[in-house]
């Protein structure tokens, strides 16, 4: 550890650390564009000049490490005018029509000219522009606006560094240079929309979120991605119950600070509900019910077939895994699977440049596996199904795409359904019980990731109309078969419980889970997957 | 003074080994190789060599930075990329002497331990890129390169590489991207070359004029060198004048001779016989100086005294009928064309003052523009740039603007108010400075 004084302020932190960082920790923003923490430091844009005691020139904050006893100052005459004077540079020819960029709300231009600019500038002159880089897609995600680049080249080095696809690059020189792809062709990889998360201002934005909503008018939660068994931690943007979109949140042992396309375009999924109350199959037709009038249909169906099985789901929580192996297994005895797939290869690089792969694409089925479910693969799914003979109860109707198939659908028809889901599937339109369960956003639950990490993903709506959790749902349908398991009012209650009774699970509290930056890893957890 | 770098300017076929061998050539190499290397880096240590190229750094003391315990290969490399409007004397070196310049790189690799050394050329100067290989493969031949060299065991290979037209690459860490086949623009130091330079081992590079010094270094001894010109500026140096003189041209003479006897005795004085207005003394990026100063020292400590740079020693000249405008415009036209773009003030700030000079040659100039130029290059130079290419255009702006800043109020205070609408759009000039008026 070295000492150091930033503006006044002592403080220590280890050997290594650079001027910008050492900042940071003593709660002192250092403006800065071409740096960021997970990529390489360049030094270019030259706004985060600081005086250092004792140095002739200013100096970078990015690239200057820190040493025993050095005295630097962000706010010392010289400093401050060095960076208003850089801001000026950058503002000189960026287009000011922050109310018509969709970057505005979250533009480090902006913010930092706020924080740290002149209120006017000096220049008169005519801006540089780019007219055929104005507004053109850089591929099929990316929209490039080349008049608000500020050529930090972060967009460049994420491609080198992050996603070793090499695809952009800086074409020309000087104050025309501008940003490409390096051979022309569209800029397409798997994780092409972080580029434009790296790029601090409007010059690279989402196609798909660009224009649809202001950032500041968006809530934020602190989510997993869904996509698979990586969990990515996102931060969900929505508004009154709509989803905007699925930002990456960082997280230094899973996704650094990124996230895969796949997993990023979900977020219009969630918005998709045409399911909105129970129903109840009447006269041929799926009909509106009351909560107490389907949880009784189910309880005839349930109570009258003899051989009910259970297909349960690696998308669902932990704890509505363990409260379905409860109900269905322990308590009624019934046969219960989760059907699994191998989905396309995924990965992701962590904040140490190791890259996190996963064929599977449920966000939990390890979490299955550790509580002791019966976990297995298409044909099992389909002998499974086709051996039964009593009613199917399917906690999720999206758990496998054979759930999907007509050629299932006709051999179980004549078998009472019952289906828990939020959109309509051919298997719901088939089923005689539906309940609506809620979206993503709208329960909050754990998941196991690949690499053993049990992460929590908040819940930032109220489940819309009529649905409800995986969790409560399955707690009313516990008390309705009559194996009533006691007063559960929050997820944190069943997870308690699994976390007394699963061994792997053994010591965790809900508390860490949700209170630790980051996720905490215990190591019982942290070898499996 | 005896021509040193130039001897052989007269000599008929003066870049043919025999002709080399006739005046010298190559007994230095021979005296050198049985010497320890750490001697010879004490040798050029004491003469006071200071690099040619426009930084003006101890050469022994560069060389002595080079870390000798590290267990990775080394490298000596040549800057020939020569391309700062004025400056001409590589050229002319290596056209007139091409194997003293080989002499010196082979005597300095040796002395830093390397045995792979790089010419890097102006990609331009095709007829000069013949020229080299023309001579290393002479050198070839008669085991001055190669493997285990005059039978004394120790082995170089020499290669040139061609630039590819940019001026940056002439910046030793841009240069050495540039032979790593990257895009040709600065890297962030620390670390410096010395330490980690090309192909992230550690490197040297020096100028043409540099490393032709060395062989004379060796072959006459340190004090001999350091008794040509004054103490911390010695040597002989080559004097590349252009402008208006009745003789431009490249003239060898001491350091520390003075303007004076550079412009009026050697090229033959003012052209046409008019009045000294002023001269840029170190190649285009030095500050001008007013014709009050050609008493001055053409040496790098005098230079910088009287607030400009001696730089490479390209001296330009400038009568009466200069416009000092259309000089700063000249000037500012070619470094904003050769900016690399990757940092913040000389990528934007290059560009909006050449934007501002133009406007005021065209005769909209407002009253701030002098100040806003001045701001421009005190926050586009000393450290607020990635490499000195901001020091470089911003030294045009202060030299004109301390010494001829009437000029510019002039043409200011002539101006019309600036117009409602767009100016239409300039012609696009090409970049590269022209002085030949
Ligand atoms: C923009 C820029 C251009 C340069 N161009 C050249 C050049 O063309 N030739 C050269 O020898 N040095 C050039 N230099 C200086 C080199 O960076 C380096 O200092 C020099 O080659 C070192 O050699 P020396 O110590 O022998 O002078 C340039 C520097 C800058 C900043
Ligand atoms: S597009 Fe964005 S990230 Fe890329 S260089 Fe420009 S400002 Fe930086
Ligand atoms: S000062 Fe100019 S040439 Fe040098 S690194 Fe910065 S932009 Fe490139
Ligand atoms: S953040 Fe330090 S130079 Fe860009």
């Amino acid at each position: 550890m070295v000492s150091v004084t930033i503006d006044g302020h002592e403080i220590q932190v280890p050997e290594g650390t650079n001027v910008l960082e050492a900042a940071k920790k003593a709660g002192i923003t250092i403006p800065h564009y071409c740096y960021h923490p997970a990529l390489s430091v360049v030094g270019q844009c030259r706004v985060c000049m600081v005086e250092i005691d004792g140095a002739p020139k200013l100096a970078t904050a990015c690239s200057t490490q820190v040493r025993d006893g050095m005295n630097i100052s962000t706010n010392s005459e010289r400093a401050t005018e060095a960076r208003q004077a850089v801001l000026e540079f950058l503002l000189a020819n960026h287009p000011l029509d922050c109310p018509v960029c969709d970057q505005a709300g979250e533009c480090y231009l902006q913010d930092y000219a706020f924080d740290f600019g002149l209120d006017t500038t000096h220049m008169v002159e005519e801006k540089r522009t780019y007219p055929e880089r104005e507004r053109r897609m850089l591929g099929p995600h990316v929209i490039q606006n080349q008049n608000r680049c500020i050529h930090c080249t972060r967009c460049i080095r994420f491609t080198r560094e992050i996603s070793e696809t090499h695809d952009l690059t800086m074409k020309a020189r000087g104050n025309h240079q501008y940003i490409d792809t390096f051979n022309g062709e569209p800029y397409d990889n798997p994780w092409s929309a972080c580029a434009a998360d790296v790029c601090p201002v409007g010059a690279l934005t989402v196609k798909e979120f660009r224009f649809r909503a202001r950032v500041w008018r968006l809530e934020e939660t602190r989510s997993i991605c869904p996509g698979c068994s990586i969990g990515c931690n996102i931060m969900i943007g929505h508004r009154n119950g709509v989803v905007y979109r699925f930002m990456p949140r960082e997280n230094a042992e899973i996704n650094g600070w990124w996230m895969c396309d796949h997993g990023r375009f979900l977020a219009e999924d969630l918005n998709a509900r045409d399911i909105d109350r129970p129903l109840i199959r009447s006269g041929g037709q799926l009909a509106p019910a009351t909560w107490s009038d389907a949880l009784e249909e189910l309880a005839r169906i349930i109570g009258a077939g003899t051989d009910a099985r259970v297909i349960a789901s690696a998308n669902l929580s932990n704890e509505a895994l363990y409260l379905a192996k409860k109900l269905f297994a322990e308590k009624l005895g019934l046969k219960m699977l989760v059907p699994v797939e191998t989905g396309p290869g995924r990965s992701i690089k962590n904040a140490h440049k190791e890259w996190i792969r996963s064929e599977d694409p449920h966000p939990n089925a390890t979490g299955a596996r550790l509580i002791g479910l019966n976990v297995g693969d298409a044909s099992r799914l389909q002998d499974f199904l086709i051996t039964s003979s009593g009613p199917v109860v399917i906690l999720d109707a999206g758990a496998h795409p054979l759930l999907a198939s007509q050629d299932i659908i006709q051999a179980i028809k004549n078998q009472p359904i019952v289906a828990m889901a939020n959109a309509h599937t051919p298997m719901t339109r088939a089923a005689d019980l539906v309940f609506p369960v809620a979206s993503w956003l709208e329960a909050e639950g754990t998941y196991t990731s690949s690499t053993g990490r049990v992460q929590l993903a908040e819940r930032g709506a109220h489940p819309s109309d009529e649905a409800k959790a995986a969790w409560d749902i399955l707690t009313l349908m516990a008390r309705a078969l009559g194996a009533d398991p006691g007063p559960v009012t929050r997820p944190q209650q069943i997870f308690e419980e699994l976390a007394a009774e699963v061994p792997a699970f053994a010591g965790m509290t809900y508390r860490r889970l949700s209170n630790e930056p980051g996720v905490p890893v215990l190591e019982e957890v942290a070898h499996v997957g | 003074m005896e021509p040193i770098l130039l001897r052989a300017e007269h000599e008929t076929n003066s870049k043919a080994l025999t002709t080399s061998l006739k005046l010298g050539g190559y007994s230095a190499l021979k005296k050198a190789l049985i010497m320890n290397p750490e001697d010879i880096r004490e040798e050029v240590k004491k003469s006071g060599l200071r690099g040619r190229g426009g930084a003006g750094f101890p050469t022994g003391v560069k060389w002595g930075f080079v870390p000798q315990d590290l267990p990775k290969p080394k490298y000596l490399i040549c800057n020939a990329d020569e391309s700062e409007p004025g400056t001409f004397k590589d050229r002319k070196l290596i056209h007139t002497d091409p194997h003293m310049l080989i002499e010196g790189i082979i005597i300095s690799s040796y002395a830093i331990n390397a045995h792979t050394a790089y010419i890097y050329i102006r990609g331009e100067f095709y007829e000069e890129v013949q020229i080299l290989e023309q001579a290393i493969a002479e050198a070839y031949k008669k085991h001055y390169l190669g493997k285990n060299i005059l039978k004394t065991g120790y082995d170089l290979d020499v290669y040139v590489h061609r630039g590819a037209g940019a001026y940056i690459c002439g910046e030793e860490t841009a240069l050495m991207e540039s032979i790593e086949g990257k895009r040709g623009q600065p890297r962030l130091k620390p670390p410096f070359p010395a330490v980690v330079g090309l192909f992230g081992c550690p490197t040297v590079i020096n100028n043409v004029e540099t490393l032709a010094c060395v062989p004379h270094i060796i072959e006459r001894g340190a004090d001999w060198f350091a008794s040509i010109g004054r103490p911390r500026n010695t040597g002989p140096k080559l004097f590349c004048v252009s402008g208006h003189v009745n003789r431009p041209g490249v003239y060898e003479l001491p350091l520390s001779v003075t303007y004076r006897e550079i412009i009026e005795k050697h090229c033959g004085g003012v052209r046409d016989g008019k009045k000294l207005k002023g001269f840029i003394p170190g190649g285009s990026s030095a500050p001008v100086l007013p014709a009050s100063a050609i008493d001055i020292k053409a040496d790098f400590d005098s230079v910088a005294e009287a607030g400009s740079m001696f730089g490479s020693g390209a001296l330009i000249v400038l009568d009466e009928t200069t416009d000092m405008v259309w000089l700063l415009e000249n000037l500012l036209t070619f470094y904003t064309h050769e900016s690399c773009g990757q940092c913040t003030p000389c990528r934007e700030g290059g560009n909006w003052a050449l934007e501002i000079v133009r406007r005021i040659r065209r005769g909209y100039g407002r009253p701030e523009d002098l100040e806003t130029l001045e701001r421009i290059s005190q926050f586009a130079s000393r450290g607020m740039t990635l490499c000195p290419l901001g020091d470089a255009f911003c030294g045009p702006i202060t030299g004109v603007l301390t010494h001829f800043r009437g000029e510019f109020e002039q043409a200011i205070a002539k101006a019309k108010p600036l117009p409602k609408k767009k100016l239409p759009a300039l012609p696009v000039r090409s970049g590269r400075g022209t002085f030949g008026m």
